[in-house]
């Protein structure tokens, strides 16, 4: 079986198809396949762009570990490590 | 292909204004554009009923067009992701452009302005206005940011995927903003994309659509019939007439265009589905035939594993993935078409390799290190010039206006009226003015810090400190800020977008010790506590500093757990491209901030402090009582004038100095008019509360002056000493050791010292957690939009100053005794 990303850093991902976002290490991208959470996060989090199979390339943490800034239909985002956990990403 | 949908789709009436909605994105520029259009012409007033900012401003559009010389009013949004809300700001956008608002003309034409270098999720948007159906333009904003990533945004593409105009526009620059007002007076509606929904959910579409076209009648001939209602058209259930002119007025009208098929009650099914029902389709979506039509096809939908919401947006950005694919064109592709660059600096923003200049940024500024080091160092600025900086200049404004008052009354012959001019007028309008120097420095730092990009990176570095208690990223800069004033701090809360958040943070505000407090610090802990030595002082002093933090975080914690409550607060945060901040827009967001205040809050500030002045004025000492305090200084001052005889002052005079005389007598008048002044205010209202609040304030240790100088302190904190020293005849505001001296003599009737070391640490206690400041209440209701909050604030805020200054006192009571 594939390891989930090969880059240094993340080894986290507890599948090694699909972890959660909150998960994937730093530098790591992966696909979008679920969103989870409340409605209204859900929307918003779709809204966003987390739908669709879209890349995510996680690009840093803040220096006190949360949030988490990402890398999304070619603007950068952060999330708390909380919403991040609702989104769903497969390797790509 | 559309053309059922072009009639009536320019905007019609030749007469009149057209009324120009302003759309996009937070961080399009969008506000950049809005200035570039209407340059001074500009209004912000308030949407009734809601706390969000409506930015109104006219132009003229070309004298060359077709409707030259036309005026046109355009309302600036507040900028959204979406049309379906959550926050307040975002529902107001809504309302406006779905023409629900009574207070705001429905807009005959949307401008939504889009950052190129982000375009699909700004074309998310753009696709959900599309959907709306009313005629569009396109600014396309940033194509040269777009450009030095290495994308190219083909706009003759974009105009043919989206079939409206696209303009593109550099607002500073005004590039494009007079081709933008020639699209305005031709803009159209955009034919309806056929966004790829699955089969299924179509399937039900059309059922929930035919459900809801028999349902129809029946329910607008019951609403319409009912004759306890009153005909208000907001509130009744719009029918699809009245939806067809109200709202998506196109997409009632397309019917089958081939591919799907839509007609009115599809597109009423396909909002209700999806749950976009706030606003006009409130009521509807909670009748009873409509809930169940509506559940039944839900369940049906879940079975097949479709969530009609994700379904919906997941169509939009599969439409947006094809319309991006097909208008953007990486400099490399165009390169190998044979097309130049545009520009020789080209950065692959896909590659990893290859940085763009705001990734190259950011990894300094966010740096584990550097990044923390920066923002210390950026905050420690920021602070130092709203603390220190701003201090002689409000001390010059003070002084200014006091001249000016006393210069005003030097013309006006003694009594109420005089007095009413330099102590209630003059002083009110300095009350107001004398925060005009930390607001308009802090929207100073705040325009800098946001234009560049940068308060959205502090908000990221400082998140993880201030969710702990329930707070926010954002919330950090309003909170530094009241340490200087929280009036300045609680206007920063308007970078806060999610309405909980930001209402806790402006709840909290005002326990930060502000710079009014210090002199009432300074006072307490340096009659008090001067025999315990520097460092006892100094740590007490950090105590009052520490108590209000604890109890901001602490009270941030529990509103957060119970007021605020509802889901959790969403930390979806924008990390905007960094720009470099335009002087004009940072101006002209110093100056309307600067504005509103004076204007809004000013005038409260300006009534209460006069009232103050009133409590202290009134009722006036009865002449005969005057006389009585005045006797004995009268006494000595004739004492005072020399008895000369034949030129020859007695030799048994008991002054032989001139000068020392002259000094004599302007002490002995001064101390005759701190006598009256004294005798004045404990005669007047705030004296005479004083009494009154002595039986709720003597468990604290307060006696009845402390209480006159706690309700004098309610025009501001500071004020309290100079009360204090009024209550006392203790000398001027300058000095405050006689004061000081006055306070560690004062005795109670049976011989007991009145102050303390345990009273000077409960008042403490009191000032720092009480609400006493009528500016802050004031500039909380204006921020608010009601009296509510602020009330609130003044509620809770006291009584949990009571209880701990009263737990304080007691048990220190007893810990000493």
């Amino acid at each position: 079986m594939q390891k989930a990303c090969d880059l240094s850093g993340c080894n986290h991902c507890g599948s090694p198809e699909t972890c959660s976002l909150n998960r994937l290490g730093i530098g790591c991208r992966g696909c979008v396949v679920a969103v989870g959470g409340d409605s209204e996060l859900r929307r918003r989090l779709l809204e966003m762009g987390f739908c669709n199979g879209a890349s995510v390339e996680v690009v840093r943490r803040a220096p006190l570990g949360d949030p988490i800034e990402f890398r999304l239909r070619g603007y950068l985002l952060s999330l708390r490590d909380e919403q991040a956990k609702f989104v769903q990403i497969a390797m790509a | 292909m559309h053309s059922c949908c072009d009639q009536s789709d320019t905007p019609q009436s030749p007469t009149g204004t057209l009324t120009v909605a302003l759309a996009g994105n937070p961080n399009s520029g969008k506000t950049t554009i809005f200035n570039a259009l209407t340059g001074l012409r500009q209004k912000v007033a308030n949407y009734p009923g809601v706390t969000v900012e409506k930015k109104t401003g006219r132009c003229k559009l070309n004298a060359t067009s077709t409707d030259g010389g036309r005026w046109i009013d355009i309302v600036d949004l507040p900028g959204t992701y979406s049309l379906i809300s959550r926050s307040p700001d975002e529902h107001v956008a809504m309302e406006v452009l779905r023409g629900l608002r009574p207070d705001t003309p429905a807009p005959d034409v949307v401008v939504v302005v889009i950052d190129a270098s982000n375009l699909q999720r700004n074309l998310y948007l753009v696709s959900q206005l599309i959907e709306l159906g009313r005629p569009l333009v396109v600014a396309l904003n940033m194509m040269d940011v777009a450009e030095r990533r290495g994308i190219h945004v083909s706009v003759d593409a974009l105009i043919r995927e989206l079939g409206v105009p696209v303009i593109p526009v550099v607002g500073h620059k005004r590039h494009g903003i007079n081709e933008l007002k020639d699209a305005i007076a031709k803009a159209k509606v955009a034919p309806l994309p056929d966004f790829p929904l699955p089969e299924a959910m179509k399937e039900e579409l059309m059922i929930v659509g035919g459900g809801l076209a028999i349902l129809d009648s029946g329910l607008g001939v019951r609403d319409s019939g009912s004759g306890s209602n009153p005909p208000n058209p907001e509130s009744r259930i719009p029918s699809p007439e009245k939806l067809g002119k109200t709202t998506t007025p196109r997409a009632w009208i397309c019917l089958d265009d081939g591919t799907r098929r839509l007609d009115r009650y599809q597109a009423l099914a396909e909002r209700l589905l999806i749950g976009d029902t706030a606003g006009d389709l409130a009521e509807i979506a909670k009748r009873e035939p409509v809930v169940s039509l509506l559940s039944s096809a839900s369940t049906r939908m879940s079975r097949l594993g479709i969530d009609p919401m994700q379904a919906d947006i997941e169509a939009h950005y599969r439409w947006i993935e094809g319309v991006s694919s097909r208008t953007t064109k990486s400099l490399d592709e165009l390169a190998a078409m044979g097309v130049r660059p545009p520009r020789s600096e080209v950065i692959d923003y896909e590659s990893p390799k290859k940085r763009s200049v705001s990734d190259r940024i950011d990894a300094v500024l966010i740096h584990k290190v550097w990044g923390l080091a920066i923002f210390a160092l950026i905050m420690a600025t920021l602070f130092v010039t709203i603390f220190w900086l701003a201090a002689p200049i409000m001390d010059g404004i003070n002084t200014a206006i006091g001249s000016a008052g006393a210069w005003v009354g030097s013309h006006l012959p003694d009594g109420p009226i005089k007095d009413l001019v330099t102590d209630g007028i003059f002083k009110g309008v300095g009350a107001v003015i004398v925060f005009v120097p930390q607001i308009a420095l802090l929207f100073f730092f705040l325009a800098i810090l946001e234009d560049s990009g940068y308060l959205a990176r502090a908000a990221f570095l400082m998140d993880r400190l201030l969710a702990k208690v329930g707070l926010h990223g954002k919330s950090f800069i309003p909170l530094l800020s009241s340490f200087a004033c929280a009036i300045p701090g609680i206007m920063a809360t308007r970078t806060i977008e999610n309405r909980k958040d930001r209402l806790a943070t402006i709840l909290v505000a005002p326990f930060m010790s502000c710079s009014a407090r210090l002199p009432v610090y300074t006072l307490l802990i340096g009659t008090f506590f001067a025999a315990y030595g520097a460092i006892t002082q100094a740590g007490i002093m950090l105590a009052c500093y520490a108590l209000g933090i604890i109890a901001a975080a602490g009270m941030a914690w529990i509103f957060k757990r119970s007021l605020m409550k509802g889901g959790p607060s969403s930390f979806i945060l924008e990390l905007p491209t960094y720009k470099l901040p335009q002087a004009s827009q940072v101006a002209r967001h110093v100056w309307s901030n600067t504005l509103a205040f004076l204007t809004k809050a000013g005038t409260i500030i300006f009534c209460l402090s006069v009232i103050l002045w009133a409590m202290t004025y009134y009722p006036r000492l009865p002449q005969a009582t005057q006389r009585h305090i005045k006797a004995p200084f009268q006494a000595q001052l004739q004492l005072l004038q020399p008895k000369v005889t034949n030129g020859v002052l007695p030799p048994d005079h008991f002054i032989f100095d001139e000068a020392e005389r002259k000094k004599v007598i302007d002490e002995t008048k001064s101390l005759e008019q701190e006598a009256v002044a004294s005798e004045q205010l404990r005669y007047s209202i705030a004296g005479r509360m004083g009494h009154v609040l002595e039986p709720v304030i003597k468990p604290l240790g307060y006696d009845w002056k402390m209480g006159i100088g706690l309700v004098g302190a309610f025009a501001a904190r500071e004020v309290f000493v100079s009360t204090m020293a009024i209550t006392y005849g203790a000398g001027s505001e300058d000095q405050t050791q006689p004061l000081s001296q006055a306070m560690q003599n004062d005795r109670y009737a049976n011989g007991k010292p009145v102050w303390s070391p345990l009273v000077a640490v409960s008042l403490l206690v009191w000032f720092v957690l009480a609400m006493q400041c009528m500016s802050t209440l004031a500039i909380v209701r204006r921020e608010t939009g009601g009296w509510k909050w602020p009330m609130f604030m003044l509620a809770y805020m006291n009584v949990l100053a009571y209880v701990v200054a009263l737990g304080v006192f007691q048990i220190g009571r007893i810990w000493f005794a």
